[in-house]
């Protein structure tokens, strides 16, 4: 072999090397998304919270708290905004821990007061309290088809990664957008049934617009800075961001709109409250264990999400990071659903129970792969590799 | 002082071309007691901003152990972006 031919393999080996890390490290971040999501849930199905959410009666437009009747909306957006906020604070205690560890914490402070550093704040803004909370008011006013909507985040990455940053996107890749957009709306089927269009699954729709769009100027602007940032200091000021600001602003302040300030310090606390070991169950089922690991896997997955769009641009990294829409139900199944038993009915395993996959979901992440292939790999190149 | 990757990034604004051994050259008298300051990171952050159209791979290079190296420069719009957003 000679010089040039090794020089050229050497480059493409760099090239292709590179690029297959972001997608692989793109695709485990939706894998922890969907860890962190189940793990989340089932937080919030132990302990105290089991109370908050089974004390709940729903007539008209009312629920009830801790005995407090306050409206349903409200009642949704507190515990969503607890639940949330917790779980983002535990994070970036993992994460600046993380970075302090690998000696970069006097870095991670130089960073906050940077324009780069104060664009990731923004960034963590967007995409945590604004984005979740519309995701939660859009889950109640339009049911489940919420889902599939804020997953149109990847097609709008795209968008801006592509007018914003001139990233790649052709023909080819917009019809793998679509396909894997199309997966989503497969998954999210199971749950559509019996949904009645009005006015206010409407203002739903258009409210799950706003968490599309609020996760993909995230995805794009945040993974275009860690082509700037080190991921691991980006992912802790996104987390520390959204974890203060959910749980110290917009918490207490959802507190007060329901004329409740008052029950706000007790219930942080008792978020956390619950025997380790279920007594009737014997299983490990402690919030405070879920919290950590939920917030270890959220750091995680919002970190690869970054990295993975910075190394193989927003359009390829945000459609890898949305095999979320399929996790999520997978890793629910497997630990709401088989490990804490939520998802059997009279003894037995049942569809219904909303924690078992059905058939078209599993059929669904089949065609996913087939759209996020489509992003990444032009399939006419794989022939005339053949052929060559 | 900077953050470690704005001071690689940093590198580039005047036109000037480096590979990894270049940059840990330039930068070594400041940050060698990083933990973060080692090739293998130094290499994806440039290939970070290859990839996000901030640098450009303009010379590459076979050494004596069949090691490839990378020279990058900045491209005019990844000069801008390093001279306006990193301050």
């Amino acid at each position: 072999m000679n010089e040039n031919s090794q020089l050229l393999q050497a480059k493409n080996a760099r090239i292709s090397g590179f690029f297959k890390k972001g997608v692989l490290i793109a695709l485990i971040s939706g894998a922890l998304y969907g860890v962190y999501s189940a793990c989340l849930l089932a937080a919030t199905g132990s302990g105290e919270w089991v109370g908050w959410y089974g004390g709940w009666y729903v007539a008209g437009d009312s629920a009830t708290i801790n005995g407090i009747a306050m409206s349903f909306l409200i009642a949704v957006l507190i515990l969503g905004a607890l639940g949330s906020g917790i779980n983002d604070l535990v994070s970036a205690i993992w994460m600046v821990g993380k970075a302090a560890v690998k000696g970069k914490f006097k870095d991670y402070l130089r960073c906050l007061g940077s324009k780069p550093g104060i664009v990731m704040v923004i960034c963590a803004l967007i995409g945590g309290p604004v984005a979740s909370i519309a995701y939660l008011i859009a889950l109640t006013m339009a049911g489940p088809i919420a889902t599939p909507i804020s997953a149109l985040c990847p097609a709008i990455g795209a968008i801006i990664g592509r007018l914003l940053f001139k990233q790649n996107l052709n023909l080819r890749m917009v019809v793998g957008i679509l396909i894997c957009i199309a997966a989503t709306f497969m998954i999210g089927s199971t749950a559509f049934a019996g949904t009645e269009l009005n006015v206010q699954f409407l203002i739903g729709l258009a409210i799950a617009l706003i968490s599309a769009l609020g996760w993909g100027i995230e995805g794009a602007i945040a993974g275009f800075g860690t082509s700037v940032m080190d991921y691991e200091i980006a992912i802790s000021i996104r987390q520390a961001t959204s974890g203060i600001v959910a749980l110290f602003i917009v918490t207490p302040a959802l507190f007060l709109i329901a004329g409740h300030l008052g029950l706000y310090p007790s219930m942080l606390i008792d978020a956390f409250k619950g025997p380790f070991i279920d007594p009737d169950t014997s299983l490990l089922a402690s919030p405070l264990v879920f919290f950590l690991i939920s917030g270890l896997a959220a750091g995680m997955s919002f970190g690869f999400w970054y990295k993975g769009n910075s190394m193989c641009g927003a359009a390829l990294g945000m459609a890898c990071n949305g095999t979320f829409s399929f996790w999520v139900p997978f890793f629910s199944f497997l630990v709401c659903g088989l490990y804490l038993g939520w998802g059997y009915v009279d003894g037995s395993l049942s569809v219904a129970s909303g924690y078992v996959l059905a058939p078209i979901q599993w059929l669904a992440a089949v065609v996913m792969v087939v759209g996020i292939f489509l992003i990444a790999i032009n399939p006419l190149d794989l022939f005339k590799k053949k052929e060559a | 002082m900077l953050p470690l990757n704005y001071a690689i990034l940093k590198l580039f604004e005047d036109g000037s071309e480096y590979d990894v051994c270049g940059v840990i050259d330039q930068l070594k008298d400041k940050y060698r007691k990083f933990r973060a300051f080692k090739p293998a990171g130094i290499n994806e952050s440039l290939m970070s901003a290859e990839q996000n159209g901030l640098l450009d791979a303009v010379r590459y290079e076979l050494d004596g152990n069949n090691e490839l190296h990378v020279f990058y420069k900045a491209n005019e719009y990844g000069g801008g972006m390093i001279r306006d957003y990193i301050k």
